[in-house]
């Protein structure tokens, strides 16, 4: 009976109210997507920190016949002597944990890999265009400069890659992108709070009649408030039900499709962005709960 | 049943009291006019009782309960002891006559068996058989108080106030509120009926209080309207 009566006043409330609800189902939904969006960023970044942690390393490319690089210019492609010398300089620097040789056909199967969906890229590509290299592991990814610098001028070395320093080029675009996700959340939150407080008003002024008899004979507090809360809880969940539904997508399209372009990038779990969407939503409705009750401590005294 | 002792009240913004060092009683049952010209203070009267304004000095018990004692929660409780009858209706437009009389019901969480079963015979009471699914507007103002009545009353209250409840109704229909305001007393249940219509009064033959600029000037039992009005 009594959740008969209060679910049959929320409908009414809603039906009502139906474009003010519109306005904050969407604005709900966009600010929540976003926040969910900064989340994920921070889930990413945390992600492949710890997955690259261990795994960071300099990689030291070799001269190839008609090599463009700058080191290689008047030689021919490094040889078996030089490569030699080269590991051995390697595995006696101190900081040095291990080191392994990619040849260019190892080197064209990971590129493969990487870029499987560009197929005109592929196409331009082949085996001898690959370099091969030394794999450099250190002890503390932190004390590369040493290594780096030796092996920068070595003979047969055409040029060093810190993986490190990508990665963090790659960090420091992901959380300018977070912070531009969190602040357009914030600002979204503050209209949706502004925008609950007016559909609330709406919905108490519309109902004034219903409410001034429902104070007259007696109705409890809860009872009468109850209604304009669920109001706004309805309308909070379907928001953060749609930003659910854009945050899969942003994961499918987004996150996963930067594989693509990033090859360092690792997947995106989906038990996180199931913790994700579960944290907005949850912010969603309770942003939703508060605004309609200071709301209606404001308009619906009783 | 009601019990003003020295009661003030002030409104913010307004140097001359509403009600003036009131004191009254009303026992259990009884039947009673608060008559007396408009800004006299029978509505500020009315709303004291239900604690819609607290007075600023002076005392009112209702239903053996010290109002000043008694919390904000608890108020929703006090009011479902009082029915409250007012000049303009204030029926819900789109609910019909049951359902307007079991909105009463329904909000105080009452089941849905008690109300099918008390609403029916309530809607009698008041004489509006058979015209339990009309709507509002299609019923003339004197069977819009009766439905006004039949929701004051279905809870069974203690006290019923009753402020100009014959105030839009033509004086032939008037009547027949006050029979069932009658009724209603004959019931056990005290009311307090504010009007301006000397001609019921004369014919009540029942307890008139007047006031006069917040301050009570007669309190007469099966008093007449009176002389200057």
């Amino acid at each position: 009976m009594r959740a008969n009566f209060i679910f049959s006043e929320v409908w009414i409330g809603l039906r009502r109210n139906l474009t003010m609800t519109i306005a904050v189902i969407v604005t709900v939904a966009i600010g929540m997507a976003l926040l969910g969006i900064g989340l994920m960023i921070n889930a990413q970044v945390g992600n492949m920190s710890t997955y690259w942690a261990d795994k960071v390393q300099l990689s030291a490319f070799l001269c190839k016949k008609n090599d463009p690089f700058e080191a290689c210019k008047g030689r021919s492609a490094v040889n078996t002597q030089e490569r030699q010398a080269l590991l051995a300089q390697i595995k006696s620097m101190p900081q040095v944990d291990d080191v392994f040789f990619e040849n260019q056909q190892a080197a064209y199967e990971n590129f493969k890999a990487a870029y499987s969906s560009n197929s005109v890229f592929l196409s331009a590509v082949k085996v001898e265009d690959m370099p091969e290299s030394f794999r450099v592991k250190l002890h503390n990814p932190e004390e590369y400069e040493a290594v780096f610098a030796a092996l920068s001028g070595a003979p047969g070395v055409s040029n060093v890659v810190n993986d490190q320093q990508l990665l963090d080029k790659f960090f420091g675009l992901m959380g300018k992108l977070r912070w531009a996700a969190l602040v357009v959340a914030l600002i979204q939150v503050f209209a949706a709070i502004l925008l609950i407080g007016n559909t609330v008003r709406l919905s108490a002024y519309n109902r004034r009649r219903e409410t001034g008899i429902m104070r007259l004979v007696g109705a409890s507090n809860l009872y009468i408030q109850l209604p304009f809360v669920m109001e706004g809880t309805i309308a909070g969940l379907i928001g953060g039900v749609i930003s659910a539904i854009l945050l899969i997508v942003a994961k499918i399209v987004l996150f996963d499709g930067m594989q693509a372009y990033f090859v360092l990038s690792t997947q995106l779990d989906w038990s996180d962005v199931a913790q994700v969407i579960t944290l907005t939503t949850v912010v969603g409705v309770l942003i939703c709960i508060l605004a309609s009750f200071v709301t209606l401590r404001r308009y619906l005294r009783v | 049943m009601i019990h003003f002792d020295n009661v003030t009240k002030v409104y913010v913004n307004q140097n001359r009291p509403a009600l003036d060092h009131v004191s009254v009683d009303v026992d259990k049952g009884e039947f009673v006019f608060l008559v007396g010209p408009s800004g006299s203070g029978k509505s500020t009267f009315l709303r004291l009782v239900l604690k819609e304004e607290r007075p600023n000095s002076g005392a009112i018990h209702v239903a053996g309960k010290d109002l000043a004692r008694l919390s904000n929660f608890k108020v929703p409780h006090l009011r479902r002891r009082i029915g409250c009858v007012f000049q303009d209706f204030r029926l819900l437009p789109n609910k019909n006559v049951y359902e307007n009389v079991a909105f009463a019901l329904e909000v105080i969480g009452k089941p849905r068996r008690f109300i099918r079963k008390v609403v029916p015979e309530v809607v009698e009471l008041v004489g509006l058989d058979g015209k339990a699914h009309r709507m509002p507007d299609e019923l003339s103002g004197g069977e819009q108080q009766r439905v006004a009545m039949a929701r004051a009353f279905v809870n069974r209250p203690m006290i019923l106030l009753a402020d100009e409840p014959t105030g839009n109704i033509d004086p032939a229909t008037s009547i027949g509120i006050m029979k069932v305001l009658d009724r209603i007393n004959r019931t056990g249940t005290t009311v307090v009926m504010a009007t301006h219509d000397a001609a019921i009064v004369d014919s009540m033959r029942k307890r008139v209080v007047e006031l006069e600029d917040g301050k009570i000037v007669r309190d007469q039992s099966r008093g007449v309207y009176g002389q200057a009005y």
